[in-house]
């Protein structure tokens, strides 16, 4: 009850973000009513998938500020658990799913225990070097479908399905990833204002200070990748129904790892609000970089030289995100 | 045997080739403290030129060399100035963030540029040649070649860090930027020093390899992960680490020539069964994986 309450509690917020954010999410609800494209819908849950993403890197990264670049093999876990089972034994997305999101946390135990003795590049070059091995892994494995992947046929799997999560129009999908979207902020939520939530801003701060004060780093740290570890098969899992054609490339290279980093970073890491905006900016824009610079104009490359731009810019000029303006701004007016 | 001796000659031929493009990140790593992801397409970038050089010129590939490292040092200092300069204010997740947009920067020119296909060096006066060395070992006289500058180039790069005032600079930068600010040194050009040289070696490298390897514009992540995993393994920031460490992790990507012999050796029809050419570079990452847990500092390694 008392944990409901703290999820629910969004009062150390300024009135003027809780009314924005409270407009944005009635926004979200209605967003199938409105006339859109399909392509409009495709990005909208890309965003809200990169949102849960973003989230939960956000914990270990954001708010434990431990640079974690391999959480790829965690989408890549989610994604095949999810395919495997529903593909050889029929297994269901929502009994899959926890299975999945267990596979992650315990390979997550295994990896984080060796990992968080490293800080800072090592740590981060480290989470890349196994995201890389298993997916190497995952390129010769048979079972899983090899470098082909793994496809689940509309055929064998009849639409529209709601257990097996397999749907023909994009709203379905929509709404239940706005569903895992809002638990997320809500669990976000208890989880800044949670004793491990503090804990991990005092490691971030100074992790000799936090160790004097009695708190467990190591084993703080690895609770944390755990959780950061759930939200991200959980999506994983989602992935795979939605797309319904997974390959090792296109849920486990590096470029994910990245894409998830940057989503929080771009917002500002440590905040709320921070990976919910970055994935706001970052999503539309790849895709209608894409769309317009890609597809259209035919020039290959053109869209991610100006993605790659924009990250340089960012990282260069504003490290704290866009978070961090809006607070500097704040700041300046009181 | 002779499979056993010539993996042993190949893996040690392509150490040499590695431990100069392992060079350059270690020389920025050691100095300013800064992880450059986009290492690999450094090295692209300096494939490319040889690639070019050789084709457009007309001469022989081995000989573009010192346009390769021009470019490279060119590279390296405008990298630094127009970028990597403010980058150094962030915090750490900024740094890596921000080199790997460099590096999708870099890529995705190259594709712009040069298209997604492969391309590669078909003449020269090496190309096609290949000596004896007994025992039934044939190795190809590009490798032989590409292994003999790359030492040249790693021991020139070494004598520059290790017998000159401006190499004596550039570590006590290293050791204490503050400190040898007050000294007199200017931290600012011995930062850009440092990115300068190792873009060169880097990007010599690249020229060296393009002698018998295709290249397209995806090639640099593979060839990042395995200079960090040089790096790590001899310790970063460390020169003599990073040979020693070349040395060994050419040998690992030549593991699937062992395996062979073992098959060959035991006939355990598991072990033919086990498709390892696949695993060549993941063998990489596991070596590097498990260099940091066991032993963060490398070998050689005086900086944690």
């Amino acid at each position: 009850m008392e944990t409901l309450k703290n999820a629910l509690d969004f009062s150390d917020f300024p009135r003027i973000d809780l009314v924005i954010a409270s407009s944005l999410a009635i926004l979200f609800l209605c967003f199938p009513l409105f006339p859109h494209s399909s392509f409009a819908m495709a990005t909208m849950i890309q965003f809200l998938m990169f949102s849960l993403y973003g989230m939960g890197w956000n914990t270990i990264g954001g708010y434990g500020g431990q640079v974690d670049l391999g959480k790829a093999q965690y989408v890549g876990i989610g994604a095949y658990t999810t395919a495997v089972m529903l593909i050889r034994w029929d297994i269901p997305f929502w009994f899959s799913m926890p299975v999945g999101v267990c596979f992650s946390v315990l390979w997550s135990f295994v990896l984080g225990y060796p990992l968080f003795r490293l800080k800072g590049h090592y740590f981060a070059i480290a989470t890349i070097a196994t995201s890389l091995v298993l997916k190497d892994l995952f390129e010769v494995w048979d079972f899983v479908g090899a470098a082909r992947g793994l496809e689940i046929s509309p055929i064998k799997f009849p639409p529209p399905d709601f257990l097996r999560l397999i749907f023909k129009e994009d709203v379905y999908y929509y709404y239940v990833i706005l569903g895992f979207f809002f638990l997320g902020i809500l669990y976000m939520n208890w989880f800044r204002k949670s004793r491990l939530g503090f804990q991990l801003r005092a490691i971030k701060d100074n992790e000799e200070v936090a160790r004097s004060l009695g708190i467990n780093v190591h084993w703080a740290k690895i609770k944390t990748y755990a959780i950061a570890t759930a939200f991200v098969s959980m999506v994983g899992s989602f992935h795979t129904c939605y797309i319904r054609n997974i390959e090792p490339e296109d849920t486990m290279s590096l470029d994910i790892s990245i894409l998830i980093a940057l989503m929080a970073m771009l917002g500002g890491a440590g905040s709320l609000w921070g990976p919910i905006i970055g994935a706001g900016i970052l999503i539309p824009l790849k895709s209608y970089l894409k769309e317009w610079l890609g597809a259209r104009a035919g020039i290959i490359g053109i869209d991610l030289i100006l993605y790659a731009m924009i990250i340089m810019a960012i990282s260069a000029f504003e490290p704290r995100g866009i978070w961090g303006i809006v607070q500097k701004f704040r700041r300046r007016r009181q | 045997m002779d499979i056993i001796v010539g993996s042993l000659v190949a893996g040690l031929l392509f150490g040499m080739v590695l431990a100069l493009v392992a060079l350059g990140l270690t020389i920025i790593f050691g100095v300013m403290d800064i992880v450059n992801f986009a290492h690999g397409e450094f090295l692209m970038v300096g494939m490319y030129t040889g690639l070019l050089t050789a084709q457009g010129l007309g001469i022989d590939p081995l000989l573009t060399l010192p346009v390769a490292g021009g470019v490279g040092f060119l590279l390296g200092v405008v990298c630094y100035f127009g970028f990597i300069k403010f980058l150094l204010r962030g915090p750490m997740v900024a740094q890596l963030l921000g080199t790997f947009g460099l590096m999708l920067f870099l890529r995705n020119l190259a594709l712009l540029i040069f298209g997604s296909e492969d391309r590669a060096l078909h003449h020269g006066v090496l190309v096609g040649e290949s000596f004896d060395i007994g025992m039934g070992v044939i190795v190809s006289a590009t490798k032989l070649a590409a292994a003999g500058l790359s030492v040249a180039a790693f021991v020139a790069v070494w004598l520059l860090m290790n017998r000159t005032r401006i190499g004596k600079a550039l570590t006590a930068t290293a050791l204490s930027a503050q400190g040898a600010r007050y000294m007199g040194i200017p931290t600012e050009r011995m930062n850009a020093l440092a990115w300068g040289i190792g873009g060169a070696s880097v990007t010599i490298a690249g020229a060296l390899i393009v002698n018998f390897w295709s290249v397209n514009p995806f090639i640099g992540l593979l060839f990042t992960m395995i200079a960090f995993a040089i790096v790590a393994l001899g310790g970063f920031g460390s020169v003599p680490g990073a040979f020693l460490a070349g040395l060994v992790v050419g040998l690992i990507t030549e593991i699937p020539g062992f395996w062979d012999f073992f098959v060959y050796t035991f006939d355990a029809d598991w072990m033919s069964n086990v498709p390892m050419t696949s695993f060549k570079y993941m063998w990489v990452y596991l070596a590097y994986f498990i260099i940091m847990v066991v032993r963060p500092r490398g070998l050689f390694g005086w900086k944690h």
